[in-house]
């Protein structure tokens, strides 16, 4: 088979599964949907690794496939077909998706066995997958709008999957109005970038750049460039439109795993590496995706320093490790930043997992205020945190520190004015291994909370009234989701497995590429950004190894800070609290986005509302331009009500003598 | 077989209907009108696409001393819409058949009567013929409405009373407008007088005329749609309409409106057609946000739809009033999506209120997703293609439309995008605050019954494959809409759709 054959497939097992478990929702809750849900993906994924064998086969110039269904749309200046594109960032990009999607399948098998909504989430997660492999694979324009617009679909129904919770289905509206003004951004960016190209196709875009279309435009290409960056900053989470990232964490655990922090979350990253041609040609709007991300990758760590719910210190996470991709695929360093979102789906996915089985024990509560101990009580959820904890904070010779430090090594060959984006990685980085290992200490050291003590023995903690986590309301229980079991990964073979294999990713991926020894994804990546400015953008050799150097200090610099403060003076934390009460509350409150953008956007648009129907659609709308005809209505309706006629049959025939007097004048006047 | 047997067979039926009585009539009008749709399929099979030129053209002279013609032709302007008419009246006759009316053959004659005059209007090609279907409409409504409507008494006159004095005026002032046409068009070139449209595009009036004439036929369109600031009758007239006539007054007869600028406005007065280009590109924005924020705002479900529709059909004005290709290919796309949106969401609004103890308040709604999963995923499903999100053929049409303005008038396309993010926060809204949340304890949780999605899977099916395949109505219209915009575009400047992008630089008109 060709292919493009087995990308077809890819999408097709996803698909296949979303409908088979939505039509037989009724038989198979509670059983065979998880089943059928993860071999759906693991059939896709056996379907990617037969693309990348079957691509790979091909001679390195022709590793640029497309094929297409039927036209989509093609009228007037559209040309928009249900076409793939097929070439080793797209083959990589589904990789990594459909592994990663296999893995928490399983791992749901497990966390979502007594939720009653099982059969609908399996048939969600299945949809999610199907869309962003249709982003990623999207040969044209149109078709990645969909797609992208179909993961926001996605992540929106599992966010607001707990739909009894208004916490949650007030994240879910907000992820998808931010979405869709990414959306619009992406739209009107296409048109800026159509209006010179005259094609939707990605192919024939990258060669109309290359022959000049844009020379004597350059600002519209900017302009679309920009556009196309709100899109990816809206879906990756980055500043001003980062704010849905942290309350999408209402969504169960592995969804936080899989869409808010392995995949659909670096969408972004996909986008910039793939437009590469337009960001290079329009430097201005790469560097400000450049300076975005680091200003996301700082201001996220920071944030993170101070939350207490534990999830939402992972998104903070999240949203800093895109700051870097995102600043790395701006800056030229294509294979770097596509390193870093591979190891990061790992480690990040992991993380997740553990969190998963930290709040399972927990019986539902997700603050790391009343987390402690649970070192001795869940081994194998410790050891895989401490291995996804070693990863982010990047220590070698653990994934995320060789990723992380390429793309740092490569900003800062870029010299000049990256040398502060530079800097600010590695503080970030800093502020990584303080905030990673603060969480690590806080849920696992110290003395055992209740939780834990009862767990050491051999009971998994029950909340006799269940609570929503996020405002501490009464769950109404009789709808039986979330499920009224509580799972961890200890005595659980699925979780086990599937975070046992990411565990193992999560330590030994920085092998692929390990400066100076191998660089197997850059190689593999070759023929994608083969015409690419920065092909030749290397950092000297002792840039590298000061890189590596440093990287190694700042993370087990933060790491220890945060022992110092977490585990050997418990007090410490408390007393910085009281000391920097003013920054303190600042990053609480997450830099005051959440209030901005109420008090500019959304206020604003619900005063207009309220004023258009209380006061504008009465009075103006009603009264000025009905204004005579309903007010004589009005005025004679005492007479209507006598005559029970109506005044209307009167009104018409006056309206029909006059409009006929007009039209006699016309036709006597013609003759 | 001939476009009048099409026409025609919903009133013949209807009458029937009528004489034979209240046991017949309902089933009699289901079989009616998916006799018509099967004709109308019949035709959509048979009809050429690539030609701009009329097909199963009828041709009869009608009242030959002034002129007036029984003129019908399809073209690839109203070939979907034909489709989609009889689709949708289908379906609105099946919905209604779902409960009892008092008076049944009095109601289907109404609806049978409202049908044969959509479609008239849809393909006359005459101009007087037009107004005459036009007009035609109003009087079913103004009895569905009035005899059958929801609510009190007070409630139902009030409704009426302002669909009636609102349409009326836009009629007279059309029936002046299009006898002047005919008049203005024989004296200035000096011609017998003739309403035919093909005609009357030969025989451009001067500037002066075009424009008054324009503007009564806009005020007629833009009420009929209803256009942000004419669509004062549109609370309470909706309010007031039984639903399954509301369906079909929301879903197709709007749409003759939109129509109407297409077939008649563009070709005929197109130096008008430039000259008020913005002032109707900032009604259509105007309408956009507007109903946007009073869709946002609604407290009745009906009513959220009901500006939603204000809203989708400032779309369509945009698309039209891009005066290229790509708008008008969108607008008339988007003619067809809104339509095959409306009636479900009209039905669902029915479905809503039959579970909140009939009340259509949102607040008195909440939880029901919980034991009728299949109602809650038709309902997303619609919602979503509503908001245009990508991937349904409305998001097709939008892009169309948002790309014809955005060669045209840029900044109208900027604005505008808004309204797409808005459609999102409105629909969702209404969606997850009848659906989803705490259960209300007005509030019934019941799963749709094997009847009902008897109405709703068919509209779900169609908006899926018209999803995956949105090329089906732009291959048909491609040719016609192309010609239809071809003299307005030589107004402006354009130069063909291939070139509009490069022309379009140079030209800020």
């Amino acid at each position: 088979m060709s292919t493009t054959t087995w990308a077809w497939l890819v999408l097709a097992f996803p698909l296949a599964g979303t409908i088979l478990i939505g039509l037989g929702h009724k038989r198979l809750a509670r059983g065979p949907a998880g089943a059928i849900g993860t071999l759906a993906i693991l059939l896709a994924f056996a379907s990617a690794v037969a693309s990348l064998i079957s691509l790979q086969g091909q001679d390195e110039h022709h590793r640029q496939l497309t094929s297409s269904l039927w036209d989509y749309a093609v009228s007037g200046s559209i040309d928009a077909r249900l076409a793939i594109l097929v070439d080793p960032l797209s083959v990589f990009m589904m990789l990594v998706v459909t592994g990663v999607s296999t893995l928490i399948h399983l791992y749901s098998i497990s966390y979502m066995k007594s939720d009653r909504g099982n059969a609908r989430y399996f048939a969600y997660l299945n949809f999610f997958v199907f869309s962003m492999l249709v982003l990623v694979l999207a040969a044209n324009f149109l078709l990645l709008i969909v797609g992208w617009a179909f993961v926001g679909a996605a992540s929106y129904l599992l966010i607001s999957f707990w739909y009894r919770r208004d916490t949650a289905t007030k994240a879910g509206i907000k992820a998808f109005v931010i979405n869709v003004v990414g959306d619009v951004g992406l739209v009107l960016g296409t048109f800026f970038i159509l209006r010179y190209s005259g094609t939707l196709d990605f192919l024939g875009t990258f060669e109309a750049v290359r022959a000049g279309a844009f020379d004597a435009h350059e600002g519209a290409l900017v302009a679309g460039c920009l556009l196309l960056l709100v899109g990816a900053f809206a879906k990756s989470a980055q500043l001003p439109f980062h704010t849905w990232l942290p309350d999408a964490m209402e969504g169960p655990t592995p969804v936080s795993s899989l869409i808010h922090a392995a995949t659909m979350v670096t969408a972004g990253v996909y986008l910039i590496s793939r437009m590469f041609p337009l960001f290079e040609a329009a430097p201005a709007a790469a560097n400000v995706g450049a300076i975005v991300g680091c200003a996301t990758l700082l201001v996220a760590g920071t944030i993170a320093l101070t939350q207490t719910d534990i999830k939402r210190v992972i998104a903070y996470s999240t949203m800093s490790q895109i700051g870097y991709m995102i600043m790395g695929v701006s800056a030229g360093a294509y294979a770097a930043g596509l390193f870093h979102l591979m190891t990061h789906a790992f480690f990040k996915a992991l993380l997740f997992m553990a969190a998963g089985s930290i709040i399972g024990a927990m019986a539902g509560a997700q603050s790391l205020d009343k987390m402690s101990g649970f070192k001795r009580a869940m081994p194998f959820t410790f050891g895989c945190f401490v291995v996804g904890g070693l990863a982010l904070s990047g220590v070698p010779p653990f994934s995320g520190f060789f990723s992380k430090d390429e793309i740092l090594a490569m900003v800062g060959a870029r010299e000049g004015w990256f040398t502060v984006l530079y800097v600010v990685g590695y503080i970030g980085a800093f502020l990584t291994g303080i905030y990673t290992w603060r969480m690590i200490f806080r849920a696992f050291f110290n003395r055992p909370c209740p939780e834990a003590v009862e767990l050491e023995h051999g009971h998994i903690a029950h909340a006799e009234y269940p609570t929503n986590p996020a405002n501490g309301e009464r769950e109404d229980t009789e709808v039986g989701f979330p499920g009224p079991e509580h799972v961890i990964a200890d005595r659980e073979q699925p979780m086990k497995i599937a975070m046992g294999l990411l565990a193992i990713g999560a330590t030994i991926l920085g092998v692929l590429q390990i400066p100076f020894v191998t660089h197997v994804i850059t190689d593999f990546l070759e023929p994608t950004f083969a015409d690419s400015k920065y092909v030749h953008l290397h950092a000297s050799d002792g840039m590298i190894w000061f890189g590596m150097i440093l990287g190694t200090v700042v993370a087990l610099a933060g790491i220890a800070i945060a022992y110092h403060i977490w585990v050997r003076k418990p007090g410490t934390a408390a007393a910085l609290q009281a000391r920097f009460g003013w920054l303190h509350r600042f990053l609480v409150n997450k830099w005051y986005f959440d209030e901005l953008i109420d008090f500019l956007i959304v206020r604003p648009w619900a005063a207009a509302g309220t004023f258009f129907r209380t006061w504008f659609e009465p009075r103006v709308v009603d009264g000025l331009f009905i204004g005579g005809a309903t007010g004589i209505v009005r005025a004679g309706s005492a007479v209507v009500r006598t005559l029970q006629s109506g005044f209307l049959r009167y009104y018409a025939a006056l309206l029909l003598l006059g409009g006929g007097a007009v039209v006699l004048y016309f036709l006597i006047a013609s003759s | 077989m001939t476009l009048s047997i099409l026409i025609w067979l919903p009133l013949v039926v209807a009458v029937f209907g009528a004489i034979l009585g209240a046991k017949v009539a309902p089933k009699l009008a289901v079989l009616g009108s998916l006799a018509a749709l099967g004709i109308a399929i019949s035709f959509v099979v048979r009809f050429e696409s690539g030609q701009d030129t009329l097909q199963f053209v009828t041709n009869e002279s009608w009242i030959s001393e002034l002129g007036i013609s029984y003129k019908l032709g399809v073209d690839g302007l109203n070939v979907v819409l034909l489709l989609l008419t009889t689709f949708l009246f289908a379906l609105a006759t099946i919905f209604a058949n779902l409960r009892e009316w008092d008076r049944p053959g009095l109601f289907y004659f109404h609806l049978g009567l409202a049908q044969t005059a959509v479609l008239g209007a849809f393909c006359a090609q005459d101009l007087i013929l037009f107004v005459a279907f036009f007009d035609l409409m109003l009087i079913p409504f103004y009895f569905l409405t009035g005899i059958w409507g929801c609510g009190d008494r007070e409630q139902r006159v009030r409704g009426t009373q302002k669909l009636v004095i609102y349409t009326l005026v836009g009629s007279l002032l059309m029936l002046v407008a299009a006898v002047a046409t005919g008049v203005l068009a024989s004296q200035q070139h000096d011609t017998d007088l003739t309403f035919a449209l093909s005609a009357l595009q030969e025989l451009p009036l001067s500037e002066g005329s075009q424009q008054w004439i324009f503007l009564c036929f806009a005020a007629a369109f833009l009420v009929k749609m209803p256009a942000f600031p004419l669509h004062g009758w549109l609370p309470d007239g909706y309010k007031a309409m039984p639903l399954p006539a509301l369906a079909v007054f929301s879903g197709v007869l709007s749409k003759v409106a939109a129509y109407g600028f297409l077939r008649i406005v563009l070709p005929v007065f197109p130096d008008a057609s430039v000259h008020f280009q913005e002032l109707l590109l900032l009604i259509a924005l105007a309408s956009i946000l507007y109903g946007s924020a009073m869709a946002f705002s609604a407290q009745n479900v009906r009513l959220v739809v009901a500006y939603s529709s204000v809203a989708q059909m400032g779309f369509i004005t945009l698309g039209i009033f891009a005066l290229n290709e790509d708008g008008a290919q969108g607008a008339l796309l988007q003619m067809v999506n809104h339509g095959l949106v409306t009636v479900p969401l009209f039905f669902i609004v029915a479905l809503l209120a039959s579970r909140a103890g009939g009340s259509e308040e949102l607040k008195d709604m909440g939880g029901i997703a919980f034991r009728a999963p299949v109602l809650a995923t038709l309902f997303l499903i619609v919602s979503l293609a509503t908001l245009a999100m990508p991937g349904s053929a409305n998001f097709a049409g939008e892009f169309l439309i948002l790309l014809g303005v955005f060669d045209a008038k840029p900044a109208f396309a900027f604005f505008a995008a808004l309204g797409v993010a808005l459609a999102a926060v409105y629909m969702l809204r209404a969606f997850i605050r009848s659906m989803h949340n705490r259960v209300n304890p007005s509030a019934d949780s019941r799963e749709i019954t094997f009847r009902d999605l008897g109405v709703l899977v068919p509209s779900v099916v169609v908006i899926v494959a018209l999803a995956l395949y949105p090329q089906f109505g732009l291959s048909k219209s491609e040719a016609t809409t192309k010609a239809a915009v071809a003299q307005v575009q030589a107004k402006t400047g354009q130069l063909t759709a291939e070139t509009s992008s490069q022309a379009s630089e140079e030209h800020t008109p």
